[in-house]
């Protein structure tokens, strides 16, 4: 292995290893801006470059190779001075000095270019501001970009279309008309963007933030002829701690509900329980595609940035989408219609909203297909934002339950939030149902975890059931050239993000493989704990059922409760 | 003393009038061989670089592949640069012959022309050439009855003075936007589409066709101890009698370049300085001019030869105009990659342009101005940055006193 010197400290390292990655081996942490571990390595930003002796030029730590014998300083003086010069240049020349707009910037408790300044030491301002100044991309339901705040890294390229296959930006024109745009300049609302968000994660400046509604929902829990509901839903209760200095994971189901309860909202349900619903609704339509011929495979259709992916890019699949509306939008549904008229509630004056660890879902409760079942979607990080400024102590409330009815959940509805949790959900009922006899082990192991793609195959019966699981865009994408190629499936589960909804473009920053880990850890924890663990065996859905629906995928269920799809070109 | 005509021999755009000589010997020869002759007559790329063509070449017979490429660069942008032109208009079966012998000596049997999109031109020609050369055997299967087999397509570019770079070139063909690519690996171990490829300037490759027509020893008799051969020159600017000249290196000083091949400063005004291979290489001042005209005396006085172009300046210009004229150049042509190359040069012309309406700089400026542009050089990504400061820098060097803002000079803002 070759031998080199970073900052006088000998070692040896693999070839191949960047400097970046040999400088973590002697406990160098190299500052680092448009390099993220998952993505392909950049090199645009300059701020890790280092000096290398015999070397004219400073090398960027993350894009160079090790090579025998080199001599590495990692901050002298001449990469000290180059490094905060940069850093000058850049909060020069866009629209993200302090003193312009950190106050009120969406990113202004994690801003990654507030940390670099404070680990190179930055002591002065030189330059003077010239940023270009360009229109937010307000076109997106879900998404709005702030192009001022935008400093070309190139992060949310490379997220969408690494990670999530996409790739609806580009960098358009060159010299200081250099900008990430959408295809033609049309705005991410006029593009195949699937509204899942991850750019937001990828973004180091808050040029990229949800398209917010608390303010809305701020003026209906003011307005005291309205009837203001709320549902949360799986994942945002192991996350939503997370604004409140808790450790990623940290289950904080009761505080929430309480916390929800005194800003006001009149009900606190859970999506949980629709989650539930949708297990039984999705489970009885297989099962029914199955036995009658229906098209198979049959995809999941719980995550909307899915749907929009596959509505752009896969249209011709559109008949394999199960036909079950969302957990939130089913939540919506029943809530203006089983709940209203079980207590009498004016479903004029009724507002439904929901707190998604998604921005997809922003777009999924302005379809127009089912635009009245929910009103406004906050993400994990707007309740985050509404708590803090109504002062609340979160963690120290006292735990609270949701409101009946609607508030009971099965510990199958709790993974949702995982990736692999809606496919084990769904085989618990449906073995359950199919062979009328109790299932031994509910775990189904080989569903959970972060590989890309998983496979099963589930004895029911005399069925042996073939399912696959996907995660993130990229990975559907994988999938679906499976299938396109004679991959063979009866059910198979798509989540948008990364790790499922744990990883969602709405959840707390930051959000990457380790906070997701731990959120999903939680998930799994919280269903082991819970006695219930079967959707079908949840008692408010067996009086939903009885009360009102009728039976799965009856009448009254297909109005309420599914919906349809609209293909769209790219 | 004079010009010392190689290059610029024989011009001719009819190809029965031709004689395909110089290829016809490289077919004769290993591959190897071609390399070794083109190393021992010392060939250093007329790109702007310098680098050794040989050693290229050789670098690139030894990788193993599927496909190689060779590429020949005429996407010629550098300022006051065009010498590239002169060669594709009046000489354009040598710079073919080059392209061949090129690809055959390094075993490529795929290649490029990328030439700037505005050469209309040389477009225009070099779409007959390839088209008389497929019809006469020169190109496609067994070239001249060998058994090498060579396609070369043309590619225009659009317009970017990045794309001149070799790893933004090999983008650009690629259909991927032109921004330049990080090195290693070089071209040479993975270029176009991941293959071996070498890249080549026009007067590089046409140089080398001349190095096989006479043969090693005869072209290295030719030029200095570093730079052997001849050297096509652009002159322009403030000079009575612009144009392309060939000059053997180390025959004359650029002031006799200026006075005897260019006949003087144009309307007998005092000259002031030259820009020695464009936009991106330092100044030489009046005083200095007596300078042999070869890669390293010109390095020597802290400069660089780059492309052959001398853009000869006058003392009526104002030196702050000129500045803001290299630095909106430079500002415009960065590919916007790199944060340095790409925010500095826009915060140097916003000083520069600051400067200019207050009439001059303050010290204080001046240092901001030299830390910006060392930055730039220092943590570039490519060529391109890191030379966009290096007129700057080089005027400062020489006429600081000239620059400063007069009464105001130690102010602190």
């Amino acid at each position: 292995m070759p031998k080199i010197k970073i900052d006088g400290e000998e070692l040896e390292v693999e070839l191949g290893t960047t400097i970046l990655e040999a400088a973590k081996e002697v406990q160098v942490n190299i500052p680092t801006l448009c390099y993220l571990e998952e993505l392909s390595v950049y090199g645009g930003c300059r701020l890790c470059v280092v000096e290398i002796e015999g070397e004219k030029n400073l090398k960027p730590a993350c894009a160079t190779e090790i090579a025998e014998g080199m001599e590495i300083k990692t901050h002298s003086e001449k990469v000290r001075r180059v490094r905060k010069n940069i850093f000058e240049l850049i909060i020069s020349s866009h629209n993200i000095g302090c003193e312009l707009n950190c106050l009120d910037c969406s990113w202004n408790i994690s801003c990654e270019l507030k940390e670099i300044a404070e680990l190179i030491e930055i002591d002065q301002s030189r330059l003077d501001s010239i940023n270009e100044r360009y229109d937010d991309d307000n076109s997106s339901h879900a998404v709005v970009r702030k192009m001022n705040k935008c400093i070309d890294c190139t992060r949310c390229v490379r997220k969408c279309e690494e990670i999530q296959g996409v790739g609806i930006f580009t960098k358009a024109n060159r010299g200081p008309e250099t900008l990430i745009t959408t295809f033609k300049n049309k705005g991410m609302g006029n593009v195949e963007c699937a509204n899942c968000g991850q750019c937001i994660h990828a973004c180091p400046t808050g040029a990229l933030h949800e398209s917010y509604h608390y303010n809305s929902v701020w003026h209906f829990l003011n307005d005291d002829s309205k009837f203001v509901v709320v549902q949360t839903a799986p994942s945002v209760r192991v996350a939503l701690s997370e604004g409140f200095g808790e450790e990623p994971g940290t289950v904080a189901t009761g505080q929430m509900v309480a916390a929800l309860r005194r800003l006001g909202f009149d009900r606190v349900f859970d999506t949980n329980f629709s989650a539930d619903l949708t297990i039984m609704e999705e489970g009885y339509e297989l099962i029914g595609r199955i036995k009658e011929g229906g098209k198979l495979p049959m995809f999941t259709s719980c995550s909307p940035g899915w749907i929009k992916f596959i509505e752009h890019f896969y249209p011709e699949y559109l008949p394999h989408l199960s036909t079950c509306k969302s957990p939130q939008q089913m939540l919506g549904a029943v809530a203006k219609s089983y709940y209203a008229e079980q207590h009498g509630i004016n479903v004029e004056d009724m507002i439904v909203v929901s707190v998604m660890p998604c921005t997809a879902k922003k777009f999924e409760a302005s379809r127009l297909e089912m635009e009245d079942d929910v009103d406004f979607v906050l993400t994990t990080r707007e309740l985050i934002r509404m708590i803090k400024e109504s002062g609340l102590d979160m963690m120290n409330l006292a735990e609270e339950k949701a409101d009946k009815m609607m508030g009971a959940s099965s510990g199958a509805a709790d993974i949702f939030g995982a990736t692999g949790g809606v496919m084990e959900a769904a085989l618990r009922t449906a073995y359950e149902v199919i062979t009328e006899e109790e299932l031994g082990k509910l775990d189904f192991k080989t569903l959970r975890g972060l590989a890309g793609i998983k496979e099963a195959e589930v004895e029911i019966g005399e069925l042996t059931v073939k399912a696959a699981v996907a995660h993130g865009l990229g990975n559907a994408k994988e999938l679906m050239e499976r299938i396109e190629a004679g991959a063979e499936y009866h059910f198979v589960e798509v989540m948008a993000c990364p790790g499922g909804c744990v990883g969602g473009g709405g959840q707390p920053v930051p959000t990457n493989q380790e906070t997701v880990e731990k959120r999903l850890n939680s998930l799994y924890q919280i269903d082991a704990e819970k006695k219930l663990r079967k959707s079908h065996e949840n008692p408010e859905i067996k009086a939903i059922y009885e009360e009102f629906l009728g039976e799965p995928g009856a009448k009254k269920s297909h109005d309420l409760l599914h919906t349809h799809y609209i293909p769209r070109s790219i | 003393m004079g010009e010392r005509q190689l290059l610029k021999k024989e011009a001719t755009t009819d190809i029965t009038e031709h004689n395909f000589s110089a290829l016809e010997k490289a077919l004769t020869m290993e591959g190897a061989e071609v390399v070794k002759e083109i190393k021992e007559a010392g060939l250093k790329g007329r790109g702007g670089a310098g680098f050794p063509t040989g050693l290229k070449w050789e670098l690139a017979l030894a990788e193993e592949a599927d496909d190689k490429y060779l590429i020949c660069n005429a996407d010629e942008a550098e300022t006051g640069t065009f010498k590239d032109r002169y060669l594709m208009e009046n000489v354009p079966f040598k710079v073919l012959e080059g392209i061949i012998i090129a690809a055959y000596a390094v075993g490529a049997n795929k290649g490029y022309i990328y030439i700037r999109g505005e050469y209309s031109k040389p477009i225009k020609i070099f779409t007959k050439v390839l088209k008389d050369a497929y019809d006469e055997g020169l190109l496609g299967a067994s070239i001249l009855d060998s058994d090498f087999n060579f396609d070369l397509r043309l590619i225009k570019g659009a317009g970017a003075y990045i794309c001149g770079e070799e790893t933004a070139l090999l983008n650009s063909i690629e259909g991927k936007r032109g921004k330049s690519r990080t090195k290693p690996p070089y071209p040479i171990q993975s270029g176009l589409f991941g293959q071996p490829t070498v890249v080549n300037n026009v007067e590089t490759l046409t140089s080398a066709r001349e190095i096989i027509d006479l043969g090693a020893e005869e072209y290295g008799a030719l030029g200095t101890e570093e730079s052997k051969g001849t050297k096509l020159v652009c002159l322009s600017g403030d000079i009575s009698k612009p144009g392309v000249y060939e000059v053997e290196f180390g025959e004359l000083t650029i002031r006799e370049i200026i006075e005897e091949l260019g006949q003087g400063v144009k309307n007998d005004e005092q000259l002031k300085f030259i820009i020695p291979g464009g936009a991106s290489t330092s100044i030489i001042p009046a005083e200095k001019m007596d300078v042999d005209y070869s890669y390293e005396a010109i390095a020597e006085i802290g400069s660089s030869l780059g492309s052959g172009a001398i853009i000869v300046l006058d003392d009526t210009h104002s030196l702050l105009d000129l500045m803001v004229n290299v630095s909106r150049f430079f500002m415009d042509e960065t590919c916007g990659t790199c944060f340095p190359c790409k925010d500095g040069n826009k915060q140097l012309n916003y000083l520069l342009k600051k400067a200019v309406q207050k009439g001059g700089f303050t010290k204080k400026e001046i240092e901001l101005i030299r830390s910006i542009g060392e930055t730039i050089i220092l943590s570039a990504r490519c060529g391109l940055g890191q030379t966009s400061s290096n007129f700057i820098n080089s005027i400062f060097d020489n006429y600081q006193a000239e620059v400063l803002q007069r009464g105001n000079e130690d102010a602190e803002n």
